[in-house]
Order: structure tokens, then sequence, then C-alpha cells
């Protein structure tokens, strides 16, 4: 018998009860919806924290001293490099880079009249584009020159929880290179917002100089930052700046913490995405069994015309299937929906929420949703296996029924 | 030959604890184009003999051959087969698949024995005329009488050239002038076809159109009815 007729009575049947079959879709539809929304909003959450990192913290691909340790941040000479401009001029060289530039870290305390705050000191080369994003995030005061040689630049979220404004001084405390306390007086050149609330109150910006002097550091820099124009070229890039002396890393090994923890989150994630499938199974097998007890005395028919086991199976199956992938359709129509009202409004956390995410979760105070081709291929294909491994059930049952006991059934 | 050979049949249903003889060492033999009534009162067994001939079901002992072959001894999708090829069933709640109209109902044995197209519309359209329903071909079973109902299945009957029809109460639920109608047209196609016609029933209106009667009495064949 054609799978096209067997298709026919399995495609009407799902007709005969429309307020069933409409439920069953509508679950499926849900589910599907549901799981593919949740996850455009957790792709983008981690796509937009790995760019933020990228963007503001870490660069595509770090040079630094092979003794450097980011978590002690010291300004001793021998954790620096000495020869920052030639390693610029080295990486400018590739094609594959769009900005280098280097940068001096420090720990500070930055003390105002009744408060003080623990901050990284990041001592940057003002004209690189390298900081475009900052320097685009100004929202008060002015982006530093180069030659400065009191301004600096702090979060505006860390200037009003310390009551700061533009113009006004501010004393910063560190342990310069020699070892010993030291400290200045500067003025607050400028406030910036990057939407990095963990970023934004954790940083204060000056001029490389200003910071070389201040610190000790005499023309030495922490580090190298390095921008590309493509993400995935960093492992060529970092392996032809590899040299003796230095350590390269990529942003893969200097995100690492947050990728493992993403990772972990998602293996999670992954366990609601099967307890929503599930729950789509049972429906899609509560629904073709009551199909199949209402039809007893119809299998009993069609199995006295000759129609076998076999066929009566792939009937349901069809039945099944149909019902599952016109369910897709609709929880795609329903995943792109909310996916796209996520990519473009997103859910605003505010700024408090975000800052508690930690300097290692770049997270911005609007989380916004992401298309992931791959995320919908996924699990529509695996909500479409879950629905025809669910359907084997009830099919195989309706197939094993003898003709005379089926003709039996009221 | 007979079509065929109902040799020291018995049935036993086991419901629970409590255990029903059906048939009782029945032994029958049915030439090709009878039109046979098997009657008796409920319980008497005729049901349960007209589904072992159909192959719906197998004897606890005996044989039953039908043109010479014993189908006791066929696997459940050979029984299929043979059912597919040899047989068609009326029931007394015409038994349509709901969601196919006249047209389909009757093509169904067709397809499933995979008769090509062309042949299948001039078979189908053949039998429906033949049936008086040539005009319904596209109605549904919802939107059909029961009268017009039975004549699908008596059309689906005999779609694939079936050595025999077996007819479980086909009157029971048609009013007087429709169970006429359904015996009349199953009365014709039997003498136009060749095709042997058997029926379970305890109607009179049945058996008054049968030209042979088969009696049976608690399993067992009381008379076993010379042509009437």
């Amino acid at each position: 018998m054609p799978l096209s007729k067997l298709w026919t009575i399995a495609y009407r049947d799902l007709g005969r009860h429309r307020r069933r079959s409409g439920f069953t879709l509508l679950a499926v539809a849900l589910g599907l919806g549901l799981l593919l929304t949740l996850d455009g909003l957790i792709s983008g959450v981690v796509a937009d924290s790995l760019a933020n990192s990228i963007r503001l913290r870490t660069g595509h691909v770090q040079i630094r001293g092979a003794s450097f340790q980011e978590d002690q941040l010291s300004l001793q000479s021998k954790d620096l490099l000495p020869n920052p401009d030639e390693l610029v001029a080295k990486a400018k060289a590739l094609s594959e880079v769009k900005a280098a530039a280097p940068v001096l870290w420090s720990s500070v305390i930055l003390n105002t009249i009744d408060q003080s705050a623990g901050l990284q000191l990041m001592g940057i080369d003002t004209t690189s584009s390298l900081y475009d994003p900052i320097r685009a995030g100004v929202v008060a005061g002015t982006w530093p020159t180069p030659d400065d040689r009191e301004g600096v630049l702090i979060g505006r979220g860390l200037a009003d929880s310390l009551g700061l404004g533009v113009g006004q001084k501010v004393n910063l405390t560190l342990v310069n290179s020699d070892g010993r306390p030291d400290e200045g007086t500067f003025t607050v050149r400028g406030l910036f917002s990057t939407g990095i609330p963990s970023y934004d109150q954790s940083a204060v910006f000056m001029p490389l100089d200003k910071a070389q002097a201040f610190t000790g550091a005499s023309g030495r820099a922490s580090l190298i930052m390095i921008l590309l124009n493509n993400q995935n070229d960093a492992n060529k890039v970092a392996a032809a700046l590899s040299g003796p002396g230095v350590t390269v890393l990529t942003w893969s090994d200097l995100n690492k913490f947050f990728v493992e923890t993403m990772a972990s989150a998602m293996s999670f994630y992954a366990i609601l995405d099967f307890i929503v499938i599930l729950i789509v199974a049972v429906i899609i097998v509560n629904t073709l069994l009551m199909s199949v007890f209402e039809r007893f005395r119809e299998m009993g028919i069609l199995a006295a015309l000759g129609m076998k086991g076999g066929q009566i199976r792939v009937m349901f199956l069809l039945e099944a299937a149909t019902l599952g992938l016109m369910g897709i359709a609709v929880g795609i129509i329903i995943g792109v929906a909310g996916v796209a009202y996520l990519a473009t409004t997103g859910i605003p956390i505010g700024d408090k929420m975000a800052a508690v995410a930690g300097s290692n979760f770049a997270l911005s105070a609007t989380m916004y949703g992401r298309f992931d081709l791959n995320s919908f291929i996924n699990l529509s294909l695996a909500t479409l296996i879950v629905v025809i491994l669910a359907s084997l059930y009830p099919a195989w049952y309706a197939a094993r029924l003898e003709p005379v006991e089926a003709l039996r059934a009221d | 030959m007979d079509a065929i050979q109902i040799e020291n049949v018995s049935k036993v249903y086991r419901i629970g604890e409590v255990e029903t003889h059906a048939l009782k060492g029945v032994s029958l033999t049915m030439a090709e184009g009878e039109f046979t009534a098997l009657v008796g009162p409920s319980g008497s067994g005729k049901t349960t003999l007209l589904q072992l001939i159909g192959c719906l079901d197998k004897p606890d002992q005996g044989a039953v051959k039908i043109k010479g072959k014993d189908v006791t001894r066929l696997s459940a999708n050979q029984r299929a087969d043979l059912r597919r090829e040899e047989i068609g069933f009326i029931f007394q709640f015409f038994a349509l698949v709901p969601v196919l109209n006249a047209y389909e109902n009757v093509e169904l044995p067709l397809l499933l024995n995979s008769v090509k197209s062309s042949e299948r519309r001039e078979r189908v359209m053949e039998l429906l005329k033949a049936v008086g329903l040539s005009d319904r071909a596209k109605h549904r079973p919802d939107q059909m009488s029961g009268g017009e109902q039975q004549r699908v299945a008596i059309a689906r009957a005999l779609a694939p050239h079936p050595l025999m029809v077996l007819a479980d109460e086909p009157t029971a639920n048609l009013d007087t002038e429709n169970g006429k109608q359904a015996m009349e047209i199953m009365q014709r196609l039997n003498q136009e076809t060749g095709t042997a016609f058997i029926f379970a029933t305890h109607d009179p209106r049945v058996v008054a159109f049968a030209r042979r009667v088969v009696k049976l009495r608690d399993g067992r064949v009381d008379s076993n009815g010379a042509q009437a």
C-alpha cells in the first residue's frame, strides 16, 4: 500500500479530533518555542559577555612577559616587557591585526575624602583604536591626551558611588616597581560607561607615559593587547608572535574560566532541554494511545482487509510525525519571535545585577538574545526524534492487535 | 475441490477462569459461488465459525482449508495476505474507514493489493455503479445513510475479486427496505460474479434469500442445510 495513502489516513485522522490534535500540537510548539527562546537568550548572553571581555579586557591576543601573572599584576622589571614598542610594531606588521598597543596594569587604591576603592590601573596608549569602545563611552568630561600628566578616566558607576565628578581630585595609592608604596593626586578628566557595570566599576585609565612614571615601570609594559580582524586567526597570529622570553595567549586562553564555566552551565541547561522534551514525549504517547484505544475496531477492519501489522505501525508513526512536524513548525515560529524580541529589546537586569557577576563575566546591564541556527536545527531535530520514539509504543500496540479482538471492541 | 473445507474444528474462549466452548468438532464443506446462511441463536458459534473461515482467528483443534490449503498453519502475515486476495468482509456496523470517502473505501483493498491506478479507478467505479452509488463517490461515511454505507461495504468486499465474501449480521442495523435492498444487491452480485457469500445471521430476511442454510446450536452443526 503506498505510503501516501497511509499518510492520508493518518493526516485526516488528526482532523477527526481537532481539539485534541490542536492541544498536542500546541504542547510540542510551546515546548520547542520555549527552549529555542531560552537557548537564544543564553546564547546571546554568552556571546555578548565573551565579546565584551575581548573588546574591553583581553583582546584577541596578548603578548606578556614569560613570568607575568595576571592575578598578581607585578610591576617588577623581570615580569614586564622591556621592549613594548618593538612588539607592537611586530604585531602591526601582520595583516590579520586590526590594532595593537602596550598596556601597563597595576593594582591601586583610589581615595576620596571619605571613601576608597580598590581598582585596576590601566596605563594605555590613548591614541590607539584599541580603546575606541571606551572612547565612545565617555559620558562626561574628555578623553585624556597622551601627554596629560594629571588626568584619569573613571567609570560613571564608580564616580556615582564615590560621589565624584569631572574636575574633582582623587588620590591613587599603589606599591611601585621598587616595592615601595607611592601615591599621587590626579584629576578626574572624564567619566565613561561601557554598559558593563563590573568593568566600569573596577578600572581607572591614565595615559601610558604617566602610568609608567607613576609606577616606576620606566618604559615597560605589562602586556601588548592585540585586536584582530577575524577572531578565528588568533592561533595563527599567536604562533607568529611567539618567541623567547614572552608568552603569547589567545582570547580562548584568556577567557578560559568563563568558557569552562559556561560549558558547565550549558550541561545543566541540557538537562532542562531533556525534561521539557520528555514532557512533550509523554503528551504525544498519551494522545496516540487515546487514538489507538478509540480506533480498536478500525484497526480490526484494516487488518481484516489484509493490512499488515507493519503498515498499521507506519500509519501511527506517520500520525505522530505529522503532529510533530506541525508542532515543530509552530515552535520555530514562536522561537524566532521570542529570540527576535530578545535580540532587539532584551531583558534589562540593571547595573547592580550585572555587576554581581564579577570581573570574569563581562555582563551587560541588558541581556540580549541571539539567533543560533545550529541551536534551531539541533533542538528541532531532537524534538522530532523524541516524538517519533515516543510514538513507537502506541504504534507497536496498535500493530499487534489481533483482528478478532479488535473487531469485538465497541 | 471444495472452496472451503472445515474439518473437525473446535474453538474455546478463555476469559479469566471461565471457558466457553464456541465450536465443538464442526465439519463442513462449501463450494465456490455458494449463497449460504449460518443460522442459530446467540452463542451458537456462527460468528466464530465465520471468523475462522475468514482467517481472522485460528481454531484450537481441527483444520480450515481454503482451496485445499490449510490456513491454520499460516503465519499472521500469510493469513493477512490471504484475506487481502481471497476474502471480503461485511460487518453489521458497516465498518468503513471514517476518514475516507466512498471511493477511497472501495479502493482500499485494491491499494493493499498493489493494483495499478487505472485499473483501480475502473474497478471502483464499476462497483459503485453496481451498488447504485456512483453519485456518492466523494461522500464520507458520516454523510451517508446506513443503507448507503452498507452498500459501500458490499462494493469494498468485492473489490479484489475475492473467492468469498463473509457477512456477519449484514442487515442488523438496517431497516426493512434497506436490508432487502442490500440482500438483493448481494444476491445479484453472487450470480454475476460467482463469488461465494456466507452470512452469519439470525435475521429471517437474510435466511429467505439464502440458497443453503446451515443451522448451528451450542457450537455444533445441527443441520448441514440443503440449498434453500
